[in-house]
Parts: structure tokens; C-alpha cells; sequence
């Protein structure tokens, strides 16, 4: 059987292995407060938890000196002390000589609270933004006078358009102060009757771009007249500044970008502008003295001038037509007359007659056409081409030729 | 908050209504039963108006002016 130790031994042991801890001799813990009682005595006895677990504190009168606020339930808290054993209850505290409140979260919490109040109050309102002007002339900004962020924007304003005036109103951007430097700078601006206002400061932890989140600069940038972009931080950081602005950018370098037009853009537009209307004018141009033309071909077409020359032409046309057809009618009938004259010839007597034949006519006149109609002893006449000739018959011999 | 009407003054020009103004003048040219008249009237009034943009840029680079405390510039 082991050694069996006495309560009182175990406790012991177990207190000097807690003072003989390095850690638990000094050591920060945070946490939220919870039943926190202020006793009569002085001390203050509370217990400290987080969401698996919870420690039991106490602050003795003695250390009060390290509290500067009134202990609450709820606070988040950093709690430097020593962790040690109660021997008599047999459990362990943690032993406060200083409690703070826990920064961060006490800041998100006012972050939380301010903007919650001032989104009721309608500062954040679509309705109240303004509008950023596309093409300004004078520009002012709200920034520290060095770093990062004043460089970005004047480089990249100048490279856009390096006509427009800027204004730099050189600002406390973090720590004691900040807020009401913001501020001045923006109603100092305000003033000047500037087209826009850039108000911003370079990347930074929550504390430093804390002066962005302060009730001050939320309504000095929500009176303002002039139209303000707000540029706090990084792309992820959004401050109050940036829910009242009329307009947020990520970055220094966005918001110059959004607030300066680019030069050469606004060139181009311009002759673009030129360009199309010289086009249009040139087509409607165009389109009307093809109008004119039709119209006037039109006009020609129907004027008496024309109309008699028409006619006129007409009638040229229709007489040497009738000519032609006359001439050609003409050619047609001499032809048949040719023709004719041919056969004719052809067929004429006299053709034969001077060939040698003679016709031959009888006593009564009429032509001798058989040797049957004739007698001996009459008196016939021979026509000859050229003359008559009287002549009698002496002898008649009838001669079969065959010919019918 | 207006600050200017669309005047055709080089000094108060504002772009942007300048700008819409011209928008304005190729919708109506582009219209088909716009009389030739029209036309040349709003081809003047469009040239006039690109004319005055360009003037209107004094192209002047500007140095930065960097207020004191006091919110008054400084002089250099």
C-alpha cells in the first residue's frame, strides 16, 4: 500500500508547485467579467471566463492601485496577476494586481455603438450623397502631408489630369488630436468651394485609423457641401468616415482615381463627339441633294420645254419613219415593176420578132395561126420588127411538127 | 446643390451638362423627320459647345497648394 498523504500535504504540494511555476507567477489573462462583487472590505472578488472555462479572481484592497475603472459585468478584460492556491478551499485564483480593459474589443464595441446610432439618425442615407463631379477643375485632400497615401494620390491625379488644381490640407491622421484635425481640414476645404474633397490616410491598425471612426469627422463629412470620397486604409478597413461619405474608395490611389477625370478620355470624347456630328451633317447633307436631283430630274421631266421637245423629236422621228417606209414601199413596187418588165419582155412579141420571126396576119386582119386558115393568092402582111411587109401566098404545104 | 446652368461663357461651362446637352443634339440629328433647317442649327449650337469644352480646360499645369493651420494657403 502507498504512503497516504494528509489533505493538508496534497494542497501544499500542489501550492509550491504553482509558485515554483515561472508562468503562473506573472502572467496576463483576458476575459470577460462576471460576478463581479465590490466587498465592504476593499477587495474585489470576480470571476473571469471565456467561452469553455471560467477562473476565479480577486483583487485585495492593497492592489486597488491597479484598477482605474469601475469593475463591470461583461467587460472584456486583461488581468496581470499570479495564479495561485487557496490551501484552505482547496482551489486555485488568479491574484489581480492590475486590470485593464481590453483594448480591442472595448474599441469594436464603440465602433459597433457609434454606428448603430448614427445609421438610425439617417447619416448614413443614400438620399444625402452627393454626387462626385466627372469633370472637376479643383480637388482638395484631407491627409497626412507625408507617406504613402498623400504620394498615391498626387501621382496618379497628375498623370490623369494635370490641369486640376489640388488643395492639400496637411492633417493629423492618428493618435490625440486626429479627429479635430480631420475635421478642420474638412470644413477648411469646405470654403474653398472645391468641386471634391479626398479624405483618407494610408493602411493601420484599428487604433490608428481610429480618428475615421470618431463622432467628430462622421458629422463634419455629413455637413460638409462639397462632396467628399473617403479613402481610410486598405480595401478590408471600412471606417465610420466611409459610411458617411458620398462616396468610398479602397485605397488613396481608387479615390484619386475616382475624383480626377482622365484627360486624354475627355479629348477623345470630344472629337468623337466632333467626328459624329461632322458624319451625320455630311449624310443628311448628302441625302438632301440626292433629293434635290430626283426633284429636279422630276421637274425637267414634266416642264413644257420638254414636253415640246418631245414631241418635236416625235415628230422627227415619226417622218423619218414614214420616209423610210415610203422609200422602202417605193423600192418594193419598182422591183415588181422590174419584174413585171422582165416577163413582159419575156413574153413580148416583138422580142421575137426580132429573132427573125415575122407575124404573120391574114386578109380579115386577125393573125394566121394555121397554114389551114390560109389560101393561095391571098394577101397576107409579114410584121416585121422595123416595118410591114405585103406579100401573097404562092404555095401552102401543111408539115406535122409535134407540136400541139 | 446647382452651380451653374448651361452657359455657353468659356469660364462657367460645366462639362457635365455640356456633355448632355450633346448627347441630346446627336439624338435629335439622328432623328429621320428632322427638317435640314434644324439641322444646321443644331450642328452650329453642337460645334459651338465642343469648341467652348476645349477652351474650357486651361491647360495650365497646376502646381499642389498646401494650406497652413489656418486653413489659408500659404505664401510661398
Amino acid at each position: 500500500m502507498n504512503q497516504a498523504y494528509t489533505v493538508t500535504q496534497i494542497n501544499q504540494y500542489i501550492k509550491n508547485i504553482f509558485i515554483r511555476d515561472q508562468i503562473l507567477n506573472r502572467v496576463y489573462i483576458k476575459g470577460e467579467v462576471s460576478n463581479c462583487k465590490y466587498h465592504t472590505s476593499g477587495h474585489i472578488y470576480f470571476t473571469l471566463k471565456d467561452a469553455a472555462g471560467q477562473l476565479a479572481c480577486v483583487m485585495f484592497a492593497g492592489q486597488r492601485r491597479g484598477l482605474t475603472f469601475r469593475l463591470e459585468e461583461g467587460q472584456s478584460v486583461i488581468v496581470l496577476g499570479s495564479i495561485n492556491v487557496y490551501e484552505r478551499d482547496g482551489k486555485y485564483q488568479l491574484y489581480a494586481s492590475s486590470i485593464q480593459l481590453d483594448g480591442l474589443g472595448r474599441l469594436y464595441e464603440q465602433y459597433e455603438r457609434l454606428k448603430k446610432a448614427l445609421e438610425m439618425e439617417g447619416l448614413f442615407d443614400k438620399s444625402h450623397k452627393k454626387l462626385i463631379p466627372q469633370y472637376p477643375t479643383k480637388i482638395g485632400i484631407v491627409t497626412a502631408s507625408t507617406g504613402a497615401a498623400i504620394q498615391d494620390i498626387l501621382n496618379i491625379a497628375k498623370r490623369r489630369n494635370p490641369y486640376v488644381q489640388l488643395i492639400l490640407y496637411p492633417a493629423q491622421v492618428q493618435g490625440i488630436g486626429a479627429a479635430q484635425s480631420i475635421a478642420k481640414g474638412i470644413m477648411a476645404l469646405d470654403k474653398l468651394n472645391l468641386d471634391t474633397i479626398i479624405v483618407g490616410r494610408g493602411g493601420g491598425s484599428i487604433e490608428d485609423l481610429w480618428a475615421f471612426n470618431e463622432e467628430l469627422v462622421a458629422r463634419t463629412i455629413f455637413n460638409c457641401n462639397t462632396p467628399i470620397i473617403s479613402a481610410v486604409g486598405h480595401e478590408t478597413d471600412v471606417t465610420i468616415a466611409d459610411f458617411v461619405a458620398d462616396l468610398r474608395a479602397p485605397t488613396p490611389s481608387a479615390a484619386a482615381e475616382l475624383a480626377v477625370n482622365d484627360y486624354r478620355t475627355f479629348l477623345t470624347t470630344i472629337s468623337d463627339y466632333q467626328r459624329q456630328l461632322n458624319k451625320i451633317m455630311i449624310q443628311k447633307i448628302t441625302y438632301s441633294r440626292g433629293l434635290v436631283r430626283e426633284y429636279k430630274l422630276r421637274l425637267d421631266y414634266s416642264s413644257p420645254s420638254y414636253q415640246i421637245q418631245q414631241k418635236r423629236q416625235r415628230l422627227i422621228d415619226t417622218e423619218q419613219k414614214l420616209h423610210y417606209l415610203m422609200e422602202r414601199s417605193l423600192k418594193l413596187k419598182k422591183h415588181q415593176l422590174q419584174l413585171i418588165i422582165t416577163k413582159l419582155e419575156g413574153l413580148s412579141p416583138l422580142k421575137k420578132l426580132s429573132r427573125g420571126y415575122a407575124m404573120v396576119i391574114g386578109e380579115d386582119g386577125k393573125p394566121v395561126q394555121s397554114a389551114k386558115n390560109i389560101s393561095v393568092d391571098e394577101v397576107i402582111t409579114l410584121s416585121l420588127l422595123d416595118g410591114e411587109v405585103k406579100a401573097r401566098v404562092e404555095e401552102i404545104s401543111e408539115i406535122e411538127r409535134g407540136y400541139k | 446643390m446647382e452651380r451653374h446652368g448651361i452657359a455657353m461663357n468659356e469660364k462657367d461651362i460645366k462639362l457635365e451638362d455640356a456633355f448632355e446637352r450633346l448627347n441630346h443634339i446627336m439624338e435629335e440629328l439622328e432623328k429621320p423627320d428632322i427638317s435640314l433647317e434644324n439641322s444646321f442649327n443644331l450642328y452650329q449650337e453642337g460645334m459651338k459647345l465642343i469648341k467652348v469644352c476645349n477652351t474650357s480646360i486651361d491647360k495650365v499645369e497646376k502646381e499642389l497648394i498646401i494650406l497652413n493651420e489656418k486653413g489659408d494657403i500659404n505664401e510661398l
